[in-house]
């Protein structure tokens, strides 16, 4: 297997809202998308904030990039992080901020020596390949769920993540906006060496740009490889998930 | 009773203590400044200065006159009766550019932005603005606290400073019209009232207010969790701790001095 992006070693985490708790010990390469699915409350999204360092495993290592999270406050400095974008359920687009500004403020932070009209090709580029130009003067509170998440998802790549975490990415899409967005995703790994974990709910068109399924109930990996060979392999409760 | 006032007493110096870090964090990232973000912490800085100050300026000049005819209407009918008529050059001085002065321009900005603040920063945590900056590599207190606490401290100076012109010069209003104290001999009393020490304890009262209650409504506003219920909860418990700490200063610095 190739460089692992991603390692989750032995993690052992309680999960809110559930009797059960997270157990899994996952192995990501570089440069694979990872479709983790299951059923509400199965630790998907936990594993994406352990992945992101938002929270501290109660057991195991978590290392991203070769880099162990020790969870701090103010770990906001960490180089890793500008290697890694991350959109959780709840995207977080800044509300008192336009949704171009939302999407040019990670490279107007960070890259502050890119000149004005640089910053704003790219971010136009950005927003013409998610389909939300006519929406760049809006304010997040003016636009629909889809265009919240496609925004974030705008704003987590533009500074060329290594890595790229997305929790429900098509929650508020429309069909073709899924397929959309599957492709756009397939195209920047093309270009360049990008791992991508999404968790998801419910059987998404997205999920066939997977090259691995993970199939995690009650906190647990119920399931983990190709998408046909999970077919033949899990409970027939869980293969509505694979589509 | 004495575990109780024991607990209280922790709990007490762990809120100070955890606003001393905030405000310490906050000062060593206006010191030592990163290449990254300055622009945009600068913009932040600057619509701070503008809502805290600027907005701020006419509330204050209207309650500043207020206060400045009021005082010297019962200073001008009252003091002549104990044959202290020329005393109400001074008594403006010492009641509104030592005292009133910064003290109501404090409860003005904790009126206006204090709570701005610890709601705009509640709401931001509960739709996890403050979690997607630290997700891009944002540091909160170099993006969001600095900033909106330089930008209070700045414009709680400058307020108070011009509360007490502009109540003295409610006060010369009154003044004229009713005692007919003239313009020179009105401003040749606070003049003689007035020393470099009262102008400099009244900037320095105006630093110490600015920052407690930008630090008490930061502290409050990143202490919202997961609801929107809790954003007033703690905008009211960040509007009631800034008043009582600005007291607090108040009293740690003016007694020592003028007891």
């Amino acid at each position: 297997m190739n460089e692992a992006a991603l390692i989750l070693e032995q993690v052992r985490m309680p999960m809110l809202g559930s009797p059960h708790r997270l157990d899994v010990d996952l192995r990501i390469g570089a440069g694979e998308f990872v479709a983790v699915v299951g059923p509400s409350r199965s630790g998907k999204s936990l594993i994406l904030e352990l992945a992101a360092g938002l929270v501290s495993p109660q057991a195991g290592r978590v290392i991203l990039l070769g880099h162990e999270w020790v969870v701090d406050l103010n770990d906001e400095s960490s180089p890793v992080r500008l290697r890694l974008g991350t959109v959780l359920q709840q995207p977080g687009l800044l509300s008192n901020m336009t949704l171009f500004n939302n999407v040019a403020l990670p490279l107007r932070y960070h890259r502050a020596s890119m000149s004005e009209r640089d910053r704003e090709s790219a971010v136009m580029a950005q927003l013409e390949r998610l389909r939300l130009v006519p929406m760049r003067d809006r304010f997040p509170a003016e636009l629909n769920q889809g265009e919240v998440r496609r925004g974030a998802i705008a704003r987590a790549l533009m500074l060329d993540p290594d890595v790229l975490l997305l929790d429900d990415p098509v929650a508020g899409l429309d069909a073709e906006m899924v397929l959309a967005l599957k492709a756009y995703v397939e195209e920047r790994q093309r270009t360049r060496t990008l791992t991508v974990v999404a968790a998801l709910r419910s059987f998404s068109p997205f999920i066939e740009g997977a090259d691995r399924l993970v199939l995690l109930r009650n906190g647990r990996v119920e399931a983990d490889g190709p998408r046909a060979a999970l077919a033949e392999a899990v409970a027939s409760t869980l293969r509505h998930y694979l589509g | 009773m004495i575990e109780w006032v024991g607990r209280k007493t922790i709990a007490g110096y762990a809120y100070l203590a955890a606003l001393a870090t905030l405000a310490s964090q906050a000062l060593l990232d206006l010191i030592l400044p990163t290449r990254q973000g300055r622009r945009e912490s600068w913009l932040v800085l600057v619509r701070q200065i503008l809502f805290t100050g600027v907005d701020a300026l006419p509330v204050t000049t209207v309650i500043a006159l207020l206060v400045g005819i009021i005082i010297i209407t019962q200073a001008g009918t009252q003091l002549p009766k104990l044959g202290a008529g020329g005393l109400v050059g001074s008594i403006i001085v010492v009641t509104v550019i030592r005292e009133l002065g910064p003290l109501l321009t404090a409860f003005i900005v904790v009126g206006r932005s204090g709570t701005a603040i610890a709601t705009e920063l509640g709401n931001m945590s509960v739709t996890r603005e403050v979690v997607a900056l630290r997700l891009m590599g944002i540091p909160i207190s170099r993006f969001v606290i600095m900033p909106r606490m330089v930008g209070m401290v700045l414009s709680m100076i400058c307020l108070t400073l011009y509360f007490d012109v502009v109540a003295v010069l409610g006060g010369y209003l009154v003044a004229n019209a009713q005692l007919t104290i003239p313009f020179y001999a009105f401003l040749e009393g606070v003049m003689k009232a007035l020393s470099s020490s009262d102008v400099a304890l009244t900037a320095l009262k105006g630093l110490l207010f600015g920052s407690a209650v930008a630090a008490v409504c930061c502290h409050h506003g990143l202490a919202v969790r997961s609801s929107f219920t809790e954003v007033p909860q703690q905008t009211t418990r960040a509007m009631i701790n800034s008043f009582v700490l600005c007291l607090l200063i108040d009293v740690v610095v003016t007694v020592p001095l003028y007891l």
